[in-house]
């Protein structure tokens, strides 16, 4: 048996050893809220093909959950939170965050909605948003109290703003309470309607390095947290709907 | 007298720990101490009551098509049925993603159906209490079919041959001698629709949404406390877990002689 279990761990070490040993400092593992998933995909793209051999690898969903995740002891380098709240949840390993972005929840609809003002949404119409844990959520519910127009109540709390991104996108729903930022990236699909207190709808975006020894010891990481906060990336960043503070 | 050889032995244990070490760790981390005050906020309360609720109409609907479906496969050798009985057993084998994309594609308000369904009343499926009982009728009548097509073909035929000779109608074999022949696989095949009904998430998730008193189940309430309330989400977890056992406990005979044929 101990032949056998010996045996089997030295092929598997020979198998992995190498590759691993070749790819562990040039691995940056990012966590990123979901309504990064467009540009972050593409600021990673340009990265990596100015550093080739530099393997990005982005996880994204809600800040929530992606919070819990590192809480657990997800294996990450830097994490982009689409709110405060979930960066000060894992203060521990990020403790020095940046304010980073802001982005504002609308209410999103296809270029052809007939749905023109925020009280479009008191018809029959079926729209969603994100659910009240989650920043595009607490967002939404804090616009909506806010404005104190929309008398209806959404079809679903989505897990996150991708998701009911997505939802809007198929077409299942009327409307949905996503990122200003969502519909500049899908120009021709959709339009937004925004809220009259664009202070209650906006989300500050934090993000942060982790204080890890796996990260610090990691150059590419460090790299990676620079060009993300730098000015390309920022202008970029704006470009698409972001605003950008410090 | 040991009949096992150390080495398999050695394996078979590591095996058995693997799968109970992380049953057992959710029952070491669920706060036993403020257990049911975990359980007792009322988002909880109502995921779980409705989990329960759509559940058992999904698994009625499974009975009253499933068990004809497998009534029929076990008894025609047509080419029709050659064919269907991969269609209807795939949702075992499918990621629950894929199940909830298909059901979108058939009765979203775009879907195949759904469109016509959306024309003329202006209704959709999605995004209601109906979209669960659908999603749970979509992943747990396969279960249901395979066991108990699996039990009717193991029954012996001279029975069946001995009522028709005393002029039973095919109806009548079925119902008074099929069903009550097979009632443990039935029984069998009935519990594990259920479970995999109650434990249903991904499909839903992406077909009926998240709304807490409408779509909102049990497993996605896990979800969603994991991030806010973690002890709630143990306890709920727990209560999922005693209930798998307690199925497994009951049936582990039925379910033996059901993988057996």
């Amino acid at each position: 048996m101990a032949t056998t279990c010996a045996t089997l761990s030295l092929a598997l070490t020979t198998i992995t050893a190498p590759a691993a040993t070749a790819a562990s400092g040039h691995t940056v593992s990012v966590y990123a809220a979901s309504s990064l998933t467009k540009v972050y995909t593409a600021l990673a793209a340009k990265f990596q093909a100015a550093f080739p051999g530099v393997n990005v690898k982005i996880s994204y969903g809600s800040s929530t959950t992606l919070a819990t995740q590192i809480n657990a002891g997800a294996p990450v380098d830097i994490f982009a939170s689409a709110d405060v709240p979930d960066m000060t949840a894992v203060v521990s390993e990020f403790s020095a965050p940046k304010n980073y972005l802001v982005n504002q929840v609308v209410i999103a609809v296809p270029k052809s909605s007939a749905i023109t003002t925020e009280a479009g949404l008191n018809g029959k119409v079926t729209w969603l948003q994100c659910g009240h844990t989650v920043p595009c959520g607490i967002a939404a519910d804090a616009a909506l109290k806010s404005d104190g127009v929309v008398t209806t109540s959404p079809v679903s709390l989505e897990s996150s703003d991708a998701n009911a991104l997505a939802k809007l996108l198929a077409g299942s729903v009327d409307a949905a309470l996503v990122y200003k930022t969502d519909v500049i990236a899908n120009p021709t699909k959709l339009r937004a309607i925004s809220f009259s207190d664009t202070t209650a709808a906006s989300t500050q975006y934090q993000i942060g390095l982790s204080n890890q020894p796996s990260t610090l010891k990691n150059h590419w990481a460090q790299t990676f947290y620079n060009y993300l906060t730098g000015y390309d990336a920022r202008k970029f960043l704006a470009a698409n709907g972001f605003v950008i503070t410090q | 007298m040991k009949r096992v050889d150390p080495v398999t032995r050695f394996l078979a244990w590591c095996g058995a720990l693997f799968i109970a070490a992380p049953i057992l760790a959710i029952v070491i981390k669920v706060p036993w101490s403020h257990f049911f005050s975990a359980l007792r906020s009322d988002s909880s309360l109502t995921a779980v009551w409705l989990t329960l609720w759509t559940s058992v109409v999904a698994l009625g609907l499974c009975v009253l098509f499933g068990i004809p479906l497998a009534w029929w496969l076990s008894r025609s050798s047509g080419r029709i049925t050659a064919l269907i009985r991969p269609v209807v057993l795939a949702p075992i084998a499918l990621p629950p993603t894929v199940a909830g994309l298909a059901l979108l594609g058939l009765l979203d308000r775009h879907g195949l159906i759904g469109q016509w369904i959306y024309r003329s009343l202006h209704w959709q499926l999605p995004f209601t209490t109906y979209a669960v009982i659908v999603a749970g009728v979509f992943v747990g009548m396969p279960f249901l079919v395979l066991i108990c097509e699996s039990h009717f073909r193991q029954l012996p035929a001279e029975i069946e041959d001995a009522a028709r000779i005393d002029k039973a109608s095919n109806f009548q074999v079925f119902r008074l001698i099929a069903i009550p022949q097979a009632r443990s696989g039935v029984i069998t095949g009935v519990v594990l629709a259920w479970a995999r009904v109650l434990g249903e998430f991904g499909a839903t998730m992406m077909f009926a949404g998240s709304l807490p008193g409408t779509t909102q189940t049990w497993t996605m309430q896990i979800y969603q406390e994991l991030n806010v309330n973690p002890d709630t989400a143990y306890a709920l977890s727990v209560l999922l877990v005693a209930i798998a056992m307690a199925i497994i406990f009951t049936l582990r005979k039925p379910l033996q002689s059901a993988f057996r044929s």
